[in-house]
């Protein structure tokens, strides 16, 4: 990994944009997961899909408090062991007193966004327990002390060469590029995780409230693993995550599945509803839930309750023009990157001016909308974020002047006009090349200039030629 | 003086030329206008009309947009509401969006009667040049000839905003003795966006060079776009790259005004 | 719960509240309908074929294979067979494989058939006991039933219990599954319709602790998204569809 995750914004864009071996391997992954996705919507009702699937999590945020008070009551019933965390530092707190009161050393984890945004790893670590990821992607980048760069394809920025040094490095194994007996040597090294852990702990992808039960979708299996082998299974939730009905996860299971990697259904899709019964010759001999909040309550209080919706498939990351050419570590210190990471990145931050340049990091060319299997207004999002952050003071002092400068010249036609008049002899001065084309501009324009031409301002304006053509004018009693 | 549409014969159409167009590519607007005419519309040209506001919305400064907006409504507003013009054509995807999608966002909430009342009526008859041709006055040919071959580039706006795309293509696929050959990942962003060119130039600047790729790619001799703000990142490109450049306004090759391969002879 | 989790839930809860109660429109733009009702899903219904026939090429279609059993075929000896082609031991030597309980699997004289080739079922009791987990984590082939499959995916449904071990459709890295037609259905939501016709619903999920829906072999496609199998799971799936409705 080339990019510091602490450096400026500018700095690790910088650095994403000069390192060839990320771009090299978004561009051999991204362009497939886009067609895989692309082939598995052609297959079904897309629009009923996503339609149904937004139904569900409209219905869900809207009815939230009692949602999680349902899903509380039946987890209890099942046998479970709920618990309530306003923060990350609360939600890590109880997880490693569970720790701690079991005697547990080595825990195992599915993947789990939830977690990494809350920094369980590092709390855990801290408390003395050994925590090992175990999704093969994480697994790698753990080994390579990284953080993920996507939300469901955490390795996406390494090549496959990548990997396999890494993987000779750490584990000893002979030089190869082939995928599979990479992950040969990974499941060997892991297999002993999962039988000598004494926890299990899992994210939740969706949480059913009328049966009281934790869903876990993954394709390597390490979900069902880490929920079954360990003594003690802990799984982490954001309160967003719960839906009334088994139905409704199940389709919504479906949309995740098709919009994330183009398959109609994951490998796995582990439903938890308590700790092994008596007789049961396996499973966990307890299991807690763990209720997080961390901001998104007030995410709603803010009025962003769109971006409660989302269900974390990824798909804006892999259609975003802008997360392929920088990755997700040059959006920084954030579990999420990516078109919703540029949303959730500030709203889930205590000072709303936290990560203030993501919003602005996107071309608003809508494919993310497009792809989102929600339906999340991502580019009306980013634009009232913006909005937010202008309010705020974040843009540099000379944005702020030029746009209330344009904004009193549009205005008032005749300043409007005068502005282009001047202009267009100013532009007389500047350095062309032999077509007439703009080649350097004074800063902040040289950010165009440095790589684009510009043409020079029409000799005559398409108001003159109108004039010439004696053209009609209307609603001109309004002048400036 | 107020006369309903029905008593003309030809619907009469208030162009909204758009700043871009009117300080630095004239000849669009113009082609624009004389499309219009040739395919039945009359065109009047109110000539106090300056931007959409949307530089300033897309960059957060609402209250700086709203004031343009305001503007633009107080110049066409009336137009619309007296009956003076049956409909507002713009030939740019992006100008248009903000007009009929943005204008409700600024003018949300109470306090804003009558701009919401503007908006509703001035959004309602507004259109992009190539969708007033084909979904309004019914054009199906446009008469126009060019000897080269033509790739579409779908803009952002116009494709996603709109939802636009069918218009353009069948109004070039109508161009005698053009041929129309694909652009490879065609709805792909030229990494424009408006103020994100200059504040992430990197990434714009990349993501435009994979469409320059593209468009060398296709062996295009002409792309078509529907907004000039695309085009000048795309041709900015490719002239500094030292391609020459060959993205066009739609307006202009389905005017017949456009040359063969102009700049790379 | 402690008492500051209490504190941490009413907090969470009245924060929530509040916040609803304020905002008239919750979403920039919303879809304007309610929870689907009926629930549908979007999946296709697998028209021109018959159940078992889609099963069997969405099974393959996965990397995984399929016998289907015509009626009246030994099914004990279809098993035999294929436990024989994954292990590795010549046929002299005695094998053990990880299974469910016989009586679990519906399949007659299994255990007899399977004892007759040196090959022995494992059914663990407990397998948080460590000499138990040992021999199971030992073992190459593991031998479920299941409580449903469904055509349209090719996925399969393990739910736990007595003499139903996770570990034996997980473990290993070859799985053999022995699917009885009378619990093949169309699609998720037919099987969810029946279940909660029947009142079943609740009970399955909420007594079991934790049901599964396993649709091929464990993959990944985490390195360059090039697709490899047996990540953690079994890396060889194989259905063999019975007619048990005789």
């Amino acid at each position: 990994m080339n990019i510091d995750i602490t450096a400026p914004y500018q700095t690790r864009v910088r650095q994403a944009l000069a390192d060839d071996n990320l771009r090299t391997a978004l561009e051999r992954a991204m362009s497939r997961l886009s067609e895989k996705r692309a082939q598995a919507v052609a297959a079904i009702d897309l629009q009923r899909m996503r339609d149904e699937a937004r139904a569900i999590k409209e219905h869900a945020i809207k009815n939230l408090p009692e949602l999680l008070e349902q899903l509380e009551r039946n987890l209890i019933a099942n046998g479970c062991q709920v618990h309530w965390a306003q923060t990350a530092d609360e939600a890590n707190e109880i997880v490693t007193d569970i720790a701690r009161q079991r005697g547990v050393r080595r825990a195992v984890k599915s993947k789990s966004m939830a977690t990494e945004e809350i920094h369980l790893n590092e709390a855990l670590e801290d408390a003395g327990v050994k925590i090992v990821e175990t999704d093969l992607g994480e697994y790698i980048i753990q080994l390579a002390g990284e953080p993920p760069s996507h939300i469901t394809a955490p390795v996406i920025h390494k090549r496959a060469e990548d990997i396999s040094a890494l993987f000779q490095r750490e584990l000893g194994m002979r030089p190869t590029n082939d995928p599979a007996e990479m992950c040969a040597a990974a499941r060997k090294q892991l297999r002993s995780e999962f039988l000598e852990a004494e926890m299990g702990i899992s994210g939740c992808n969706f949480a059913i409230a009328e049966t009281g039960t934790i869903c876990i979708v993954t394709n390597e299996g390490n979900g069902r693993m880490a929920t079954s082998m360990p003594p003690v299974y802990v799984a982490v939730m954001g309160i967003e995550k719960v839906v009334p009905r088994v139905e409704d996860a199940l389709l919504l299971w479906q949309a995740v599945a098709r919009s994330a990697t183009g398959q109609e259904v994951t490998v796995y899709f582990s439903v938890s509803s308590g700790p092994r019964r008596p007789g049961h010759p396996d499973g966990p001999k307890e299991m807690h839930v763990v209720l997080v909040d961390n901001g998104r309550s007030r995410i709603l209080e803010r009025e962003y309750a769109d971006v409660l919706l989302c269900v974390r498939c990824g798909a804006c990351l892999n259609a975003c023009p802008v997360y392929r050419e920088i990755g997700g570590h040059a959006y920084g210190k954030t579990a999420y990157s990516g078109p919703i990471g540029a949303v959730i990145t500030p709203l889930l931050a205590d000072d709303p001016k936290t990560a203030k340049e993501l919003p602005f990091a996107s071309s608003l060319c809508g494919v993310c909308r497009e792809v989102c299997p929600v339906k999340i207004d991502l580019p009306r999002l980013l634009l009232d974020l913006r909005h937010d952050l202008t309010k705020l003071g974040t843009p540099p002092k000379y944005e702020r002047a030029a746009i209330r400068a344009y904004s009193n010249t549009v205005e008032h036609p005749g300043r409007y006009h005068r502005l282009s008049k001047l202009a267009r002899w100013f532009s007389r001065f500047l350095p062309t090349n032999k077509e007439g084309d703009l080649t350097r501009l004074p800063p902040p324009l040289s950010a165009w200039t440095q790589s684009r031409v510009l043409p020079r301002i029409a000799p005559r304006s398409f108001r003159a030629l109108w004039s010439d053509r004696g053209g009609k004018d209307m609603g001109s009693s309004n002048d400036g | 003086m107020t006369r309903s549409n029905s008593d003309r014969k030809r619907p009469r159409v208030a162009m909204f030329v758009t700043c871009m167009v009117d300080t630095l590519y004239p000849g669009v607007g113009m082609a624009a206008v004389e499309l219009l005419e040739r395919h039945g519309a009359d065109v009047v040209f109110p000539e106090n009309q300056t931007c959409c506001g949307q530089p300033a919305f897309n960059a957060g400064y609402r209250d700086e947009a709203r004031r343009m907006a305001r503007h633009f409504l107080d110049l066409f507003g009336p137009l619309v509401d007296k009956g003076e013009v049956d409909a507002i054509v713009a030939p740019s995807g992006s100008c248009v969006a903000m007009v009929k999608h943005f204008y409700e966002v600024l003018f949300e909430g109470p306090g804003h009667n009558n701009e919401q009342r503007l908006v509703a009526l001035v959004s309602e008859v507004t259109y992009e040049l190539t969708q007033y041709l084909v979904d309004v006055l019914g054009v199906q040919d446009v008469d126009a000839e060019y000897g080269g071959t033509i790739t579409y580039h779908p803009c952002c706006h116009l494709l996603r905003e709109l939802e636009v795309d069918s218009q353009p293509r069948q109004l070039l696929a109508s161009i005698k003795g053009a041929e129309i050959v694909d652009l490879p990942a065609e709805q792909e962003c030229c990494g424009f966006g408006g103020l994100f060119a200059i504040k992430n130039a990197g990434i714009s600047t990349a993501m435009g060079q994979r469409k320059v790729e593209s468009i060398l790619q296709s062996g295009a001799d002409a792309v078509a776009v529907g907004d000039v703000s695309c085009m000048t990142q795309m041709n900015g490109l490719l002239k500094k790259m030292g391609h020459g450049g060959r993205v066009v306004h739609v307006a202009e090759l389905l005017n017949g005004s456009t040359p063969r391969t102009p700049e790379r002879q | 719960m402690d008492n500051g989790s209490i504190g941490a839930r009413e907090q969470i809860l009245g924060r929530l509240r509040r916040s609803l109660e304020k905002q008239e429109t919750l979403f920039r733009k919303s879809i304007g309908r309610d929870l689907p009702d009926p629930p549908m899903t979007v999946f296709p219904s697998p028209a021109d074929k018959s159940l078992v026939e889609s099963f069997a090429t969405k099974l393959v279609e996965l990397s995984g294979s399929c016998d289907v059993l015509r009626a009246g075929t030994d099914v004990a000896e279809q098993v035999m067979r294929q436990v024989r082609e994954w292990t590795t031991q010549s046929p002299s030597e005695p094998t053990e494989i990880l299974s469910w309980a016989p009586n679990e699997l519906h399949v007659p004289r299994l255990e007899q058939t399977l004892a007759g080739v040196g090959i022995s079922l494992f059914v663990p009791e407990d397998l948080h006991d460590e000499s138990t987990r040992a021999r199971a984590a030992s073992l190459e082939v593991g031998i479920t039933g299941i409580e449903a499959a469904f055509a349209n995916t090719g996925s399969i449904l393990l739910s736990p219990g007595a003499g139903r071990s996770r570990a034996a459709g997980l473990l290993p890295l070859s799985h053999l599954v022995l699917v009885p037609l009378s619990r093949l259905y169309p699609t998720f939501e037919a099987w969810l319709l029946k279940l909660r016709q029947e009142g079943r619903l609740e009970a399955l999920l909420q007594e079991g602790g934790q049901i599964a829906f396993v649709t091929g072999p464990s993959k990944s496609a985490d390195i360059e998204l090039t697709l490899t199998l047996g990540v953690h799971g079994p890396k060889t799936i194989h259905a063999i569809v019975f007619d048990d409705t005789e």
